[in-house]
């Protein structure tokens, strides 16, 4: 018979970010201590902007036009950047202990295995994603996913994505506090290159409960388990409780201080290939993210694939070197070498500014 | 200094099994995480410390790490008081990576008195049991590097 585990399904309403992210961070912490099988919580964010735990929320968005737009804003308790959340977003939790057996060792095993299972489902309803290292899901060279994860209680950790189903980039755009408000001036959308959503890639209108299917089912094919629809018990109520009150709708909490310095530069450099110019988003001493852009030839998916190899990496210059070099190819962006690429960075390195 | 299937993992230290090490000195106990640690975690990019003169015991998650989008656990690998945290790690988290048992050390806990923190000691892993602590992790990968394919 095969293993049981719990499935907290919400297709009827989208959720506050207080309750979404108070559910998801009772996850591990019943399954270290409520004797619970690990548990999947699918289900819809109201419209809404969430910061990875360690980002400085003030750098990072423009509370104003969040407000303006009624877009609540949070923060997380797992890693990484900003993410967008609404109604077409299908958002992912999930609390399993790190030495569960279907899941691989280490940062990066629990990321490839969590990857697999939204590969699985994307391509139930018909696209060919991939796992573009080290935290993505990709299709044709555009993300699709993003994934973090934080080790909490005891040895179990909380796993959370989103899945985007449908997307307004005009939006991100307006309430991020990031380089592309500047490229947009010039009539240049970078998020519309770099991401993607599966109505895009379909050209149909998927349903949100399509794709919330599709994972379910992933998971129990992925994992060998199988699900037994379920709510929070008395105890988990109470947990839940307790992260709305103290953590969720407190300003310590969401304006948080705990977080690297946020800083952000510009770099042009004037190369036989044409004119590179880079926005850097520094968080303390590494890259949280880096838009490679400029009058040279190259194509989107190199060119994500090089920012992607520097996100979330030290911003010395060895590092970048490395790393570029990791994945570089000839002529990945004509007429411009690792060594001209990494001067350009270290330029926008140097030009950094406040948020 | 012991190099051990490609990670350093110095003799005179004691390790935590959540990949935190103590370099003791009379009370004054030293902590910081391991090359193996840094290797698999990649890129440290923050750690959030506790504060001077917080009390922690042995086991006790006293602080998290960033690398990637993963937040990970620091883990006090003995119990007593935080008296000192590496400022440098503000400026450069990346230290933990190039030098993880150097300038990339963490914070130092000074250990009530000598005869606990020696029987605490006796719960870490040292000496000849780290080669078999490596193995363990090395094994439990590539079981699922295995599995995997």
């Amino acid at each position: 018979m095969s293993e049981q585990w719990r499935l907290f399904k919400n297709l009827t309403r989208s959720v506050s970010t207080a309750e979404g992210l108070a559910v998801d961070d009772t996850l591990p912490q019943s399954v270290s201590r409520n004797n619970s099988p690990p548990i999947l919580h699918l289900y819809t964010f109201v419209p809404s902007v969430i910061v990875g735990k360690y980002q400085d929320i003030e750098a990072a968005l423009r509370l104003e036009r969040c407000k303006a737009h009624g877009i609540e804003f949070n923060r997380r308790s797992t890693g990484g950047g900003t993410v967008i959340m609404g109604p077409e977003i299908v958002a992912l939790g999930l609390g399993i202990n790190v030495d569960h057996p279907r899941l691989k060792k280490g940062v990066g095993g629990v990321f490839q295995s969590l990857s697999l299972v939204l590969l699985r489902a994307l391509a139930k309803v018909g696209i060919q994603g991939y796992f573009q290292p080290k935290n993505d899901l990709e299709v044709n060279g555009r993300k699709i996913a993003g994934l973090s994860a934080a080790s909490e209680a005891d040895s179990c950790l909380l796993f959370h994505t989103s899945l985007l189903v449908d997307f307004d980039i005009a939006l991100m755009t307006d309430i991020m506090n990031t380089p592309v408000i500047k490229l947009e001036d010039k009539g240049y959308n970078c998020f519309s290159q770099r991401m993607t959503t599966v109505r895009d890639e379909l050209g149909r209108k998927v349903s949100v409960t399509e794709m919330i299917e599709a994972i379910q089912n992933s998971f129990e094919e992925e994992f060998s388990i199988r699900f037994k629809e379920d709510s929070p018990d008395d105890w988990e109520e109470k947990t839940i409780r307790g992260f709305i009150e103290e953590r969720y709708t407190q300003d310590e909490w969401i304006f948080s201080h705990r977080h690297p310095r946020a800083r952000m530069g510009v770099g042009q450099l004037k190369t036989k290939g044409g004119l590179l110019e880079i926005y850097l988003a520094l968080s303390g001493a590494s890259i949280e993210s880096v838009l490679v852009t400029g009058d040279f030839f190259s194509t989107s998916e190199d060119l994500h694939r090089i920012e992607n190899a520097l996100k979330w990496t030290s911003a010395r210059r060895e590092s970048i070197q490395n790393n570029i070099a990791s994945v570089w190819h000839d002529n990945m962006i004509y007429g411009v070498d690792v060594p001209t690429l990494t001067k350009a960075i270290l330029l926008a390195k140097e030009n950094q500014v406040r948020l | 200094m012991a190099e051990i299937k490609g990670y350093n993992m110095p003799d005179e230290l004691f390790y935590h099994e959540e990949h935190s090490w103590a370099r003791v000195d009379g009370t004054k106990v030293t902590v910081g995480m391991t090359d193996m640690f840094q290797k698999e975690a990649g890129d440290i990019v923050f750690v959030d410390l506790p504060e001077e003169e917080d009390e922690v015991s042995q086991g006790e998650t006293c602080g998290k790490i960033q690398s990637r989008k993963w937040i990970g656990k620091l883990v006090a690998p003995v119990s007593g008081e935080i008296t000192e945290i590496n400022e440098e790690m503000e400026e450069d988290t990346g230290l933990i990576n190039t030098d993880p048992y150097g300038e990339g050390w963490i914070l130092v806990i000074e250990a009530e008195d000598e005869d606990e923190l020696q029987s605490e000691l006796k719960n870490l892993i040292h000496g000849d049991a780290v080669h078999d602590f490596v193995d363990r992790e090395i094994a439990k990968t590539e079981e699922e590097k295995a599995k995997a394919e």
